[in-house]
């Protein structure tokens, strides 16, 4: 656990090395947030306006949501791991005495959390700017299950990342590749572009059945208070069952992937 | 006329080697290429939904916002494919090997921005032109109309090559940030609907100060008939006084080149 700390401390402080960089990561983070605040601002411009379920206070909050459960959820180290496998630099972490699995998680809750720091000075910048109307969701049911669904977007995304990656081993030319289809997927079935509500209910089931509406859509939804008490507890079940599949197919693609390993490019 | 058939030689030389090299991965270019439809289909279908839902965007019809995100697609696509070049500038001068492009017999600004075209993109401009030309004709646009587009169109193209080219003039002068280009796609990408759903002064700066309404927006208002002269004018001017900022800011960061690591 020791080592863990020690590197949580030590990634804390490699993401700081480059500080011109990494606020302008978060510049780009808020530009994209203007976008999709503007739009739905404009199309619920008329204040007692209800469309796909949403009145104005609760689409922006949805918005606002995004930049706060964006950080908490998606900022990842982890995506170098495709990298590392390509360039077989792999070897070196087989070495040491540390799961890799945990070593990048590690890195990733580090990255999460000075993020998040910048999320929340980035949101309190905005609605001074933009004084958009907030929903407060003030039932402590829904916001415990709004925890727990962070939580469970957190380890769910961390596996994707681990499973998406691994895909290099196979294909060691298309490392960024697979990264790719992974941050797609995330954006635009994730809910992290538009809420999926919008879209019609045959495509929001289909969409439903995988992994990644449980990473920003779902959570918001129970945060939003727009899930019923059993709906919200379904989709904490579909999420638990993911992690279980994505774990239990992790592990064995893993066991595949470093047998086919040949550090190459070392 | 000579020296144009001389780039173009360049040109075409280049081209070929860059979408051979794509190419050659044939996983990676299926892969970007599904992405990049993904991608617009999912926005395409999006705006659709909203529509429905909305009757209207700022006053616009469905087949107008698709057309104000179509042209938006178009320009941003089109640079994309001939600039790529672009996303591949830094490391060179990190490394030292842009000193080696400085040697060449041509110029250093024409091999940094346009000698590594795009053959993902260059296989997606079809299906974007399609889509263009199939809803620009829901519009019933006169002749004028769709001439008018084309010359805006061209001038937004004009100021997305003057923004590729003061990233390439800050990839010189700085070091520290390797997320420029990044940024230039994310300011475009609030061109994707018409400009008048922002508020000022945000509205005002993305006209005149990083003119992404000017880029993507005044074409197709252009096409839908809804412009006056004095804008058509600002805008062709604001495209000319972009474009002669960047090869001034280009050539100031030529004379600053360290050659550092070299």
């Amino acid at each position: 656990m020791k080592k863990y700390l020690t590197l949580f401390k030590l990634s804390f402080q490699q993401e700081l090395a480059y500080p011109i960089n990494f606020v302008m990561w978060r510049i780009r983070n808020v530009i994209q947030i203007f976008l999709i605040f503007f739009l739905w601002d404009t199309v619920f411009s008329d204040p007692n306006k209800i469309a796909f379920g949403y009145d104005k206070a609760k689409i922006l909050t949805y918005v606002f949501g995004l930049v706060v459960v964006r950080p908490i959820v998606l900022s990842a180290k982890s995506f170098e791991i495709a990298g590392e496998i390509s360039r077989g630099e792999l070897s070196n972490y087989l070495l040491k005495p540390l799961s890799y699995f945990k070593f990048w998680f590690t890195r990733d809750i580090a990255s999460k959390v000075l993020n998040i720091l910048f999320a929340f000075f980035e949101i309190t910048v905005l609605y001074l700017i933009l004084r958009p109307p907030f929903f407060f969701q003030i039932q402590p049911i829904y916001l415990l299950a709004f925890v727990m669904s962070l939580v469970f977007a957190i380890v769910l995304y961390s596996l994707l990342i681990f499973l998406f990656s691994m895909f290099t081993f196979w294909n060691l030319e298309q490392a960024w590749g697979f990264a790719f289809l992974l941050l797609l997927f995330t954006d635009f079935l994730g809910g992290g572009i538009i809420p999926l509500d919008v879209l019609s209910a045959p495509i929001q089931k289909v969409i439903n059945v995988l992994p990644f509406p449980y990473l920003l859509f779902m959570p918001l939804q129970i945060y939003l208070g727009k899930l019923s008490f059993a709906q919200t507890g379904v989709s904490l079940v579909t999420s638990g069952v993911w992690i279980l599949i994505l774990f239990i197919v992790v592990n064995l693609v893993w066991k595949k992937g470093i047998k086919t390993y040949k550090a190459e490019g070392k | 006329m000579s020296r144009i058939n001389y780039y173009f030689k360049i040109w075409l030389k280049l081209t070929k080697a860059s979408f051979l090299s794509v190419l050659s991965q044939r996983l990676g270019f299926f892969i970007f290429f599904f992405g990049k439809i993904f991608r617009f289909g999912f926005l395409y279908l999006f705006i659709i939904f909203l529509l429905k839902g909305t009757k209207n965007l700022a006053g616009y019809s469905l087949d107008e916002t698709l057309f104000f995100f179509l042209t938006f697609y178009f320009i941003d696509t089109f640079a994309q494919c001939l600039f790529r070049e672009v996303y591949r500038f830094r490391p060179q001068v990190v490394s030292g090997s842009f000193d080696l492009i400085l040697s060449k017999p041509f110029s250093a600004l024409f091999k940094s921005l346009a000698t590594g075209a795009d053959v993902i993109d260059f296989a997606f401009l079809p299906v974007i032109v399609f889509s263009l030309i199939t809803v620009g004709l829901r519009l019933h646009p006169s002749l004028g109309e769709a001439a008018l587009w084309f010359v805006l169109a061209t001038n937004g193209f004009l100021i997305a090559t003057a923004f590729h080219i003061f990233v390439l003039g800050l990839g010189i002068l700085t070091l520290e940030i390797d997320h420029t280009i990044m940024i230039y796609r994310d300011i475009t990408s609030l061109g994707k609907f018409p400009i008048d759903i922002y508020k000022q002064p945000l509205k005002g700066i993305l006209l005149f100060v990083l003119p992404v309404g000017v880029m993507f927006s005044i074409p197709a208002k252009g096409l839908i008939g809804i412009l006056n002269v004095q804008t058509v004018i600002v805008s062709l001017l604001l495209g000319f006084v972009f474009m002669f900022l960047s090869l001034r800011f280009w050539k100031y960061s030529l004379k600053h080149y360290t050659s550092a690591s070299s």
